[in-house]
């Protein structure tokens, strides 16, 4: 499919997606606003893990401290919701660099494991904190109507999605990828590999806070383990990673299908909602690891044949 | 002084237990490269096991951890065996995304079958306890510390000693090494995996004795044995028990100098620290 | 002569091991410098050194007669040393075309900053070594003798004033190793400097100005091709291994 047919496509979806508050359900308008959410998500992963080839599991501390910012701003100190973003974003970026700068010096899995110990001491010392009020967290105004929080998150996914485009495009993109593909080469070849790092988790920082911050206002509810949520990070994780780490639209489709899938199955039967997840990752992993792009891809050669071809190149 | 010291005997009690716990983890993780994200929720199930097995046939809790074991091995060679098996060569990562599915589907069962509620185990000599040198020793602490070191000891007795368990190190270099051991390697990745769970679930009788359980611990669990595994060291057992030892105690030190709510910081804190300055561990060789 | 590049007691330890013994020797401009010796003699440790992705336990590395000792591996690749790796890596999922691209959007100074003028760039280098008609292909299919053509032509594409070669011969047929000298000759003529490691002996030869000789870590010889392959010790290096101290 030819880029200017994607934009194309993607420009439409946007304006019916738009229109959805005003024809939609109450259930579906909630629906949309976690699916825009984690998309966005899953789409500021793909900057760090999908571009730069670094499996972040410390995402959810942007988001967290994003939702702190706006709340902490707004409850503690009467601001407006804007400015608590902005705060949140500061605190993101700040973290971003400051724990970027040891930790993106490891590599694969050691440094998946940093982020996740860092995802754990965030929550650990917010629920200490006595301005994020501690354990029980806080509590947040409220303001009437999902529907701007479901235009404020659509804004926010179309943004994050145009800079993942301008990413793909751009000379840093290059060299995220190439840093990727091989980092030493990369680093030889003229990259400033450390500085290309932590302004690819800085970007990613930002969005993953505004995340959190909508989110956090949404809600109304703050407290350590929602906003700190270390299992979001493997959501937003599976989600890239089937939509298509290092593409521009994988990771919302990847996004929007999972959570389909995950919504429509939880609606049969109405108690086990996560367990779907749970299995749908499981099979998704088994029989197509390589995400909804290889997926389309391969199965018009392969048929049904593909799932099983996946299964015997990864077997013992 | 006096309270140092019972601090310090604390955390060598909650330290071998720590042990237990990240033990399978890093069994898995070495032989197999598997990073079993389920981890913590098969120590929840171990604990679960004991659980019913005290209240619903009356089972003293250490009688019962035999069998728990034995329920969390089958488990685990089974899920090993039919699901993992089927991903074991793909890269790392996915049998990470994987495992955190299992433990999803893994929590969401238990929060269905067991309810959310809070539950221990409480057999009879749960007040029982005894003086060390000055310091108060909780009998079903100490008991669960001796289990613990004792699985630690077997599994490295196992590993040394036995055909099987040299063809499970082997495996770890490579699988054609492992071969000549002429065992089956599935069965082979099977009955590692299951070991891990095996123990796993010991862990859990042991937890479920010394603290609260309830469907949703698996995960803090998972994370605290990734940290005892990275600050000891993965090379061997001993490095666990030494990683296990070593956090039981800075806990301990940490929950009376600075506040109980600020063990998490501390022990993730020194994960990271670890990760950022000595990657193989506070004792793995340096790389 | 006018040095380009010099090395200076370059030492290197790892943990114990003495991999470079306080080497000394200078690449001068527009020449070719073979660097040869048995295997483990640190050839390979040299070149990282020079270019960067090892540090020096000792001694100093100068460019251009400034110290480059304390730049990091990038910044000596943006001052014009380039390098190609024994162990070939290209950046598996993009195509050659773009692999080549890279080292036109951060290599030496004048540095493209808009991609589709790397693009063009990295095409013109992709005829120079031969590899134009892959352009698109993912450089994962390439097959070993176009590996190493594409190594040559990321190193190129940097515009760097010295090109540190690692053992880009090996494994090729007569007729392409007639081809790889054919095109270094070509890169020599454009002004570049050039340090080649190689086994393959007639090759190295044929194509060196000078040959410099390591052996565990030490330079044993410097020279004229013909004197240093007469060179006694050179001798005994190669065949007397069996020899140890």
């Amino acid at each position: 499919m030819k880029f200017s047919t994607k934009l194309a496509l993607a420009g439409v979806g946007i304006a019916l997606l738009a229109t959805v508050p005003w024809w939609g359900s109450a259930v579906l308008v909630q629906f949309g606003i976690n699916a825009l959410i984690l998309a966005t998500l899953a789409q500021s992963w793909n900057i760090i893990g999908g571009y730069t080839g670094y499996p972040s599991f410390g995402n959810s501390v942007f988001y967290g401290l994003g939702g702190y910012g706006v709340a902490i701003a707004m409850v503690q100190y009467g601001l407006p919701f804007p400015v608590g973003l902005a705060i949140g974003i500061g605190l993101a970026v700040g973290f971003a660099i400051l724990l970027g700068l040891p930790v993106l010096r490891l590599r694969g899995h050691y440094f998946a494991i940093a982020t996740l110990g860092l995802a754990e001491v965030m929550t650990a010392i917010v629920s200490n904190l006595e301005i994020a009020g501690r354990n029980v967290g806080l509590i947040l105004p409220l303001v009437k109507g999902d529907v701007l929080f479901f235009e404020l998150s659509l804004i926010l996914l179309v943004v994050t999605t145009l800079a993942v485009m301008w990413i793909s495009r751009s000379r840093f993109g290059f060299g995220l990828i190439a840093i990727r593909e091989n980092e030493q080469a990369a680093a030889v070849m003229g990259v400033n590999t450390t500085l290309y790092k932590i302004l690819a988790f800085a970007l990613c920082s930002v969005f993953a806070a505004v995340a959190g911050g909508i989110h956090a206002y949404w809600i109304t509810y703050l407290d350590p383990g929602s906003a700190f949520d270390v299992a979001l990070n493997v959501k937003m994780i599976i989600m890239a990673v089937f939509g298509g780490p290092g593409t521009i639209f994988g990771p919302v489709l990847g996004a929007f299908v999972l959570s389909a899938i995950s919504e429509i199955l939880a609606a049969k039967v109405t108690s086990l909602a996560s367990i779907f997840f749970g299995i749908v990752i499981v099979a998704a992993i088994v029989f197509m690891p390589r995400g909804f792009a290889d997926l389309v891809r391969r199965f018009r050669h392969l048929g049904w044949r593909y799932f099983q071809e996946n299964i015997r190149t990864y077997r013992v | 002084m006096q309270l140092l010291w019972q601090i310090l005997v604390n955390g060598v009690l909650l330290g071998g237990l720590y042990a237990l716990m990240a033990l399978g983890l890093v069994l898995v993780w070495g032989v197999l490269n598997i990073v079993n994200l389920a981890h913590g929720a098969l120590i929840m199930l171990g604990a679960y096991a004991c659980y019913y097995l005290f209240t619903g046939l009356g089972w003293d809790p250490f009688a019962a951890l035999p069998v728990a074991m034995v329920l969390l091995f089958c488990l685990g060679y089974v899920i090993q065996r039919y699901v993992l098996n089927l991903i074991i060569r793909a890269p790392m990562f996915n049998t990470l995304l994987i495992t955190f599915g299992f433990e999803v589907v893994i929590t969401y069962l238990a929060q269905i079958a067991f309810s959310a509620d809070f539950r221990t185990i409480n057999p009879s000599y749960a007040g029982a306890n005894f003086s060390f040198l000055g310091a108060t020793v909780p009998l079903v602490r100490l008991l669960a510390f001796a289990v613990a070191l004792a699985l630690t000891l077997g599994l490295w007795l196992f590993l040394e000693h036995t055909r099987i368990g040299r063809a499970i190190r082997a495996t770890a270099q490579n699988l054609i090494a492992a071969r000549l051991y002429g065992v089956n390697p599935r069965h082979l990745y099977a009955l590692t995996f299951g070991i891990g769970a095996a123990l796993a679930g010991a862990a859990g009788t042991l937890y479920g004795v010394v603290s609260q359980i309830n469907p949703y611990i698996g995960s803090g669990l998972t994370a605290k044995s990734f940290a005892i595994a990275i600050i000891g060291g993965l090379d061997k057992s001993i490095y666990v028990l030494a990683g296990g030892l070593f956090l039981g105690i800075v806990e301990a030190v940490t929950a009376l100098y600075i506040g109980p709510t600020y063990t998490d910081v501390v022990s993730f804190g020194i994960l990271v620290l670890v990760l950022i300055v000595r990657p193989t561990g506070l004792l793995g060789r340096t790389a | 002569m006018d040095d380009i590049l010099e090395v200076r007691s370059l030492t290197k330890r790892f943990q114990g091991l003495l991999a470079i013994d306080h080497v000394s020797f200078a690449l001068q401009r527009n020449e070719i410098l073979g660097l040869i010796g048995p295997n483990g003699a640190g050839k390979t440790t040299m070149i990282s050194l020079i270019s960067g992705t090892l540090e020096p336990s000792e001694g100093e590395v100068i460019f251009e007669g400034v110290s480059i000792r304390r730049l990091p591996a990038y910044r000596r690749g943006r001052l014009g040393i380039a390098r190609t790796f024994q162990v070939m890596r290209p950046f598996p999922d993009l195509t050659v075309l773009d692999n080549v691209a890279v080292g036109a959007l951060f290599g030496a100074t004048g540095h493209s900053q808009v991609l589709q003028d790397a693009r063009e760039r990295a095409q013109r280098w992709l005829e120079f070594v031969g590899l134009d008609r892959r352009a698109q292909q993912r450089a994962e299919s390439l097959g070993g003798p176009d590996r190493k053509r594409l190594e040559l032509a990321k190193a190129l594409a940097m515009r760097p004033k010295v090109l540190l070669l690692d053992e880009v011969m090996a494994g090729l047929n007569h007729v392409e190793i007639e081809e790889v000298i054919t095109v270094i000759k070509k890169v020599r003529e454009q002004g570049i400097s050039i340090l080649v490691i190689e086994h393959v002996m007639k090759a190295i030869q044929s194509l060196s100005d000078r040959l410099l000789v390591l052996r565990n870590g030490e330079k044993i010889a410097e020279g004229r091709p013909q004197e240093v392959l007469s060179n006694e010790q050179v001798i005994a290096a190669y065949l007397g291994t069996k020899r140890h101290e």
